[in-house]
C-alpha cells in the first residue's frame, strides 16, 4: 500500500489482516483521496477486498477506482469475475 | 508452481493454435455459410482466445476479439443468414487478430490500420443488427460510418439480456462429452471470513481443472464505509458457471466444508444437437466460395469431429523414437547373430521370432506418433488460394485429394511455405492470363488447381497441378543459354529443362508481380525440399498444365537406402534418389582424358563415380565392367556409383554424425546394422567424377 499525495495504490493480493489494515486507514482518509490504483500484474483474491472497494465507491463515489469501474477481472487462478459496483 | 513466463509460453502455443485454426475454418465457413455448427466452433475459438488474451494483459487482442465474438454470437444465436460482404469482414476480422496477436507478443506498440477499421466495422454491424442504426448504405460516408460507431461505442457487454444466463448458453455451446457445465450458487453466511472461505478460494480450486470459469458477484447488500466491515461478509450472492470434466461428486467435493445452504450445484444439460446434415453424410463435397474460386474436397470425414488427444512434447516422442532405435538394432542383432541362430532349441527361436514381431509392432506405432495427416496444411492452402484469386482477378476451382495422408510432423512445419509457393506460382504464372485467354484456349473460364497427396514407392508425393498454358520450354532454354547456366548445344531432357527455373534467379515470367515471378522462390522452395531428403519433379505440356511434384520419404528419421558394400565398407544410398543398378559391358565404357570416365545407358552419357576413391579406400583398381554401377538421380545430374556388391535394401534410422565427420559433404549420415556395424549414409549430390565437373 502507498500513499502519494491523494492518490493510494494497493496491491490486490491482500490477506485478511491487510485487507484489515486498509480499511482502517482508509476510512479517516476517505475525504482526502482522489483515487485509488492497483499495482501492475497484482490479482485479484479475496472477495473480502473487493467489497472493501465497492463499499468505498459507495461511500464517495466521485473517488476514482479504475480497477473497480472495469467491472471484470480475468485471472488464470479465477477466471472471469464479474461485478456490479452501484445498486 | 508454473511460472508467468512458462504460462505465457503455453498462451502462446494456444492462441497460435486458435488463429491456426481460425484461419482455416473462416475460409470453410465463407465456402458454406450456413454452417451454424462450424460457426459454433469459430466462436469458441474467439471466445477461448478472449480470455486467455485478457488474462495475460493483451488487451488491445481482448478488445478486438471481445467484439467479434460479439457478432459471431449474434449470428449464431439469430441463425440469421450473413451477407456476402459481412463474410468478407469476417475473414478480415480473423486477419486483424492474426497481425494483432504478432503486434502484442512481439510488444510492437502501434496497431496496423486495419485494427481501428475492422473494429468499427463490426461495432457498427452489430448496431445495425440489434436496430440501433439503420442499415448502412453504400453511399454513407466513412465519417458518418465513424461517428455512429463512436456514439454506440459504449453499449452493454449483453444488452438483451441477463449477464448470467448469457454465460450459460456461451458455455453450453462450448460443451462436449468430456466438458460437464455447473451453475454454482454460493450464499456464504457473515461469518464464512473468520471460517478461513473466501468465494476466490472456491474460484480457484473449481478454476485448477476447468476449461472455462465465469462468475458474477452480487455487490448490492455492501455498505458504505461507516456500517462496513471487512471481516464480515456482505456479498449477498455469487454465482459460478463452470465449463469442467469434473463428474458431479468431484465438484460436490470441493463444497463439502460449508453449510448445506451456502452453496447449490446445478448441473446444466448441453442443448439437443442439430440433427446431422446431409452434407456431412456426402464423401465429395464441392463448396463455392463468395470469392467465386470452388474448392473440391474428397474426404469422408467430419471435420469437427472431438478427438480425444494429450499434448506432447515432441522432444519426448523424438527421444522415445531414438529408444526404439536401439531396440530395433538390439533385436536386429539378435537375429542376424549366428551363434544365437545355430541354438538348436525351438523355444528360443520362438520367443526371438515373438521379440522380432513385438518389436516390429512398437516400432510402427512410435512412427505414427510423429505421424499427422496433411489436411491442415491442405485447409491453410484454401486461403492462399482464394488470396491469389482475388488478387490476381483469376477465377480458381480447387480440388484437394488424399488430405487424410500421413506426413512426418517436422516435415509438415517446413512444407507450408514451399506449398503457398508452388500454389502462387501456379495460379499466378501457371494459369492463363484471363478468361478470354482460356476460352480462346478451348478451356473453362475457371482455371483448375488440384492438390493432392498419396504415397508412392514407399515415399510421400505432394503434387500442385495447373491446367493452364504449361511451360514454355524453349522460352526457359533461351533464358537458360542467354544466362550462361547452359551451352548452346547441350541436350536436355524435358525433366532437366523444366528444373532449370528451380536455379536461383530464374524467372521466365514477363512481368513482376509482388505474388511471385522474382525468381527468388523457386529456387528457396527446392532448397527447402531439399533439407527435408526430398526433391521436386516439374512435369508440364505446353497448353495443357504444369505438375509440381514434391517427393518427401516417409519420415526423417528412418530411411531406405540401398546398402552397397566396397572392399569392407558398406554404405547406403537413399532408395528415392536410385534409378536402377546394374553390370555394363564393357563396350558402353568409355574413357575421356581429363574428365573421368563415362557408361552410355540408352543413348545417355552418364559419368561414373568410384566410392573408392571418393573415400580413399585401399583398393586394388578394378574395372567398371567387373563392378556394379548404382545410376542415381543427383541434382547435377545423373551418375553412376561404382560399387563391388548390393547387398540389398533396409529401412535404418539415421543417427547424426559427430563434429569432425559432419563437415565430410559426401556423407549425410549414419546408421547402425542389425550386426551391430556402422554404415555411412550417401549424399548423392556431393558425389562428383574424379576429373569431372
Amino acid at each position: 500500500m502507498k500513499i502519494d499525495g491523494d492518490i493510494l495504490t494497493i496491491d490486490l493480493n491482500l490477506s485478511m489482516d491487510e485487507i484489515v489494515t486498509l480499511e482502517e486507514f482508509v476510512r479517516p482518509r476517505i475525504e482526502y483521496i482522489e483515487r485509488i490504483e492497483t499495482e501492475d500484474g497484482s490479482v485479484l483474491s479475496s472477495s473480502a477486498l473487493l467489497s472493501l472497494l465497492v463499499s468505498i465507491k459507495k461511500t464517495r463515489p466521485e473517488i476514482e477506482i479504475p480497477f473497480l469501474e472495469k467491472e471484470q477481472t480475468i485471472s488464470f487462478a479465477s477466471g472471469t469475475v464479474h461485478w456490479k459496483y452501484h445498486d | 508452481m508454473i511460472s508467468q513466463e512458462e504460462l505465457k509460453a503455453i498462451f502462446i502455443e494456444e492462441a497460435t493454435e486458435i488463429v491456426e485454426k481460425l484461419d482455416v475454418d473462416i475460409i470453410r465457413f465463407e465456402e458454406n455459410s450456413n454452417d451454424f455448427e462450424l460457426l459454433n466452433e469459430i466462436f469458441r475459438g474467439v471466445h477461448t482466445l478472449k480470455g486467455n488474451s485478457n488474462a495475460f494483459g493483451f488487451t488491445r487482442l481482448g478488445e478486438f476479439v471481445h467484439h467479434f465474438e460479439d457478432l459471431l454470437d449474434y449470428y449464431r444465436s439469430t441463425k440469421e443468414r450473413i451477407e456476402a460482404n459481412n463474410l468478407e469482414l469476417f475473414v478480415e476480422s480473423v486477419d486483424v487478430v492474426k497481425e494483432v496477436m504478432g503486434c502484442e507478443l512481439n510488444s510492437i506498440k502501434e496497431l496496423p490500420q486495419s485494427y481501428t477499421v475492422c473494429l468499427e466495422n463490426i461495432k457498427k454491424l452489430l448496431d445495425v443488427k440489434k436496430n440501433k442504426i439503420p442499415a448502412y448504405t453504400p453511399q454513407e460516408s466513412p465519417e458518418v460510418l465513424k461517428n455512429l460507431a463512436l456514439e454506440f461505442d459504449e453499449l452493454p457487454l449483453f444488452p438483451d439480456e441477463d449477464a448470467l444466463e448469457q454465460s450459460i448458453k456461451i458455455h453450453q455451446a462450448m460443451q462436449t462429452e468430456a466438458l460437464n457445465l455447473y451453475k454454482i450458487t454460493l450464499t456464504l453466511d457473515e461469518d464464512c471470513y473468520k471460517r478461513g472461505f473466501d468465494h476466490f478460494i472456491f474460484l480457484k480450486i473449481v478454476g485448477e481443472q476447468a476449461k472455462s470459469l465465469e462468475s458474477f458477484f452480487s455487490m448490492k447488500n455492501i455498505q458504505t464505509i461507516e456500517d462496513f466491515q471487512s471481516t464480515q461478509n456482505s456479498i449477498d450472492k455469487v454465482d459460478i458457471v463452470a465449463l469442467t470434466p469434473l463428474v458431479y461428486g468431484e465438484i460436490e467435493e470441493i463444497f463439502e466444508f460449508l453449510f448445506d445452504h451456502e452453496y447449490k450445484i446445478t448441473p446444466i444439460q448441453a442443448p439437443p444437437p442439430p440433427p446431422q446434415k446431409e452434407a456431412e453424410k456426402e464423401v465429395e463435397t464441392v463448396c463455392k466460395s463468395a470469392a467465386n474460386n470452388n474448392t473440391e474436397t474428397v474426404s469422408s470425414t467430419n471435420a469437427n469431429a472431438p478427438k480425444s488427444t494429450i499434448r506432447i512434447d515432441t522432444y519426448k516422442v523424438d527421444e522415445l523414437f531414438d529408444s526404439v532405435g536401439e531396440l530395433v538394432i538390439a533385436q536386429n542383432f539378435i537375429a542376424q547373430n549366428r551363434e544365437i541362430r545355430s541354438i538348436e532349441n525351438e523355444t528360443i527361436n520362438r520367443t526371438i521370432e515373438v521379440l522380432s514381431k513385438i518389436t516390429k509392432k512398437i516400432q510402427d506405432r512410435v512412427m505414427s506418433l510423429r505421424m499427422v495427416a496433411i489436411k491442415d496444411t491442405f485447409e491453410k492452402m484454401k486461403r492462399v488460394v482464394r488470396d491469389t484469386s482475388k488478387k490476381t482477378g483469376k477465377e480458381i476451382h480447387l480440388i484437394i485429394q488424399g488430405e487424410e495422408t500421413e506426413i512426418d510432423k517436422t516435415m509438415i512445419d517446413s512444407l507450408s511455405d514451399p506449398l503457398i509457393h508452388i500454389i502462387r506460382n501456379a495460379i499466378d504464372h501457371g494459369l492463363e492470363s484471363n478468361t478470354f485467354e482460356r476460352e480462346k484456349a478451348g478451356k473453362n473460364a475457371e482455371g483448375i488447381i488440384s492438390l493432392r497427396a498419396f504415397h508412392k514407392s514407399g515415399n510421400i508425393v505432394i503434387s500442385v497441378s495447373d491446367d493452364g498454358r504449361g511451360i514454355d520450354k524453349e522460352r526457359v532454354l533461351e533464358k537458360a543459354i542467354e544466362r550462361g547456366v547452359l551451352g548452346e548445344n547441350e541436350n536436355l531432357t524435358d525433366a532437366q529443362i523444366f528444373a532449370l527455373i528451380m536455379q536461383p534467379g530464374f524467372s521466365t515470367a514477363q512481368t513482376i508481380s509482388d505474388l511471385s515471378g522474382r525468381g527468388v522462390g523457386l529456387d528457396v522452395v527446392k532448397t527447402s525440399i531439399e533439407k527435408l531428403r526430398g526433391k521436386i519433379e516439374i512435369e508440364s505440356k505446353k497448353g495443357e498444365g504444369t505438375t509440381f511434384s514434391i517427393i518427401l520419404p516417409l519420415t526423417l528419421a528412418i530411411i531406405d537406402g540401398m546398402l552397397v558394400q566396397v572392399k569392407e565398407e558398406i554404405y547406403i544410398i537413399p532408395t528415392l534418389c536410385v534409378v536402377e543398378s546394374f553390370r555394363p559391358e564393357k563396350e558402353i565404357v568409355h574413357a575421356a582424358k581429363g574428365k573421368g570416365e563415362f557408361v552410355t545407358l540408352r543413348k545417355e552419357c552418364i559419368p561414373i563415380v568410384r566410392l573408392s576413391d571418393v573415400f580413399n579406400l585401399d583398393v586394388a583398381k578394378s574395372e567398371p565392367w567387373e563392378s556394379i554401377l548404382v545410376c542415381v538421380e543427383t541434382e547435377g545430374g545423373r551418375i553412376a556409383i561404382m560399387i563391388d556388391e548390393l547387398l540389398g535394401r533396409q529401412q535404418v534410422v539415421i543417427k547424426t554424425l559427430g563434429k569432425s565427420l559432419a563437415r565430410v559433404r559426401e556423407i549425410s549420415g549414419g546408421a547402425i546394422l542389425g550386426n551391430g556395424d556402422i554404415a555411412l549414409i550417401l549424399n548423392v549430390d556431393a558425389l562428383r567424377p574424379l576429373g569431372g565437373s
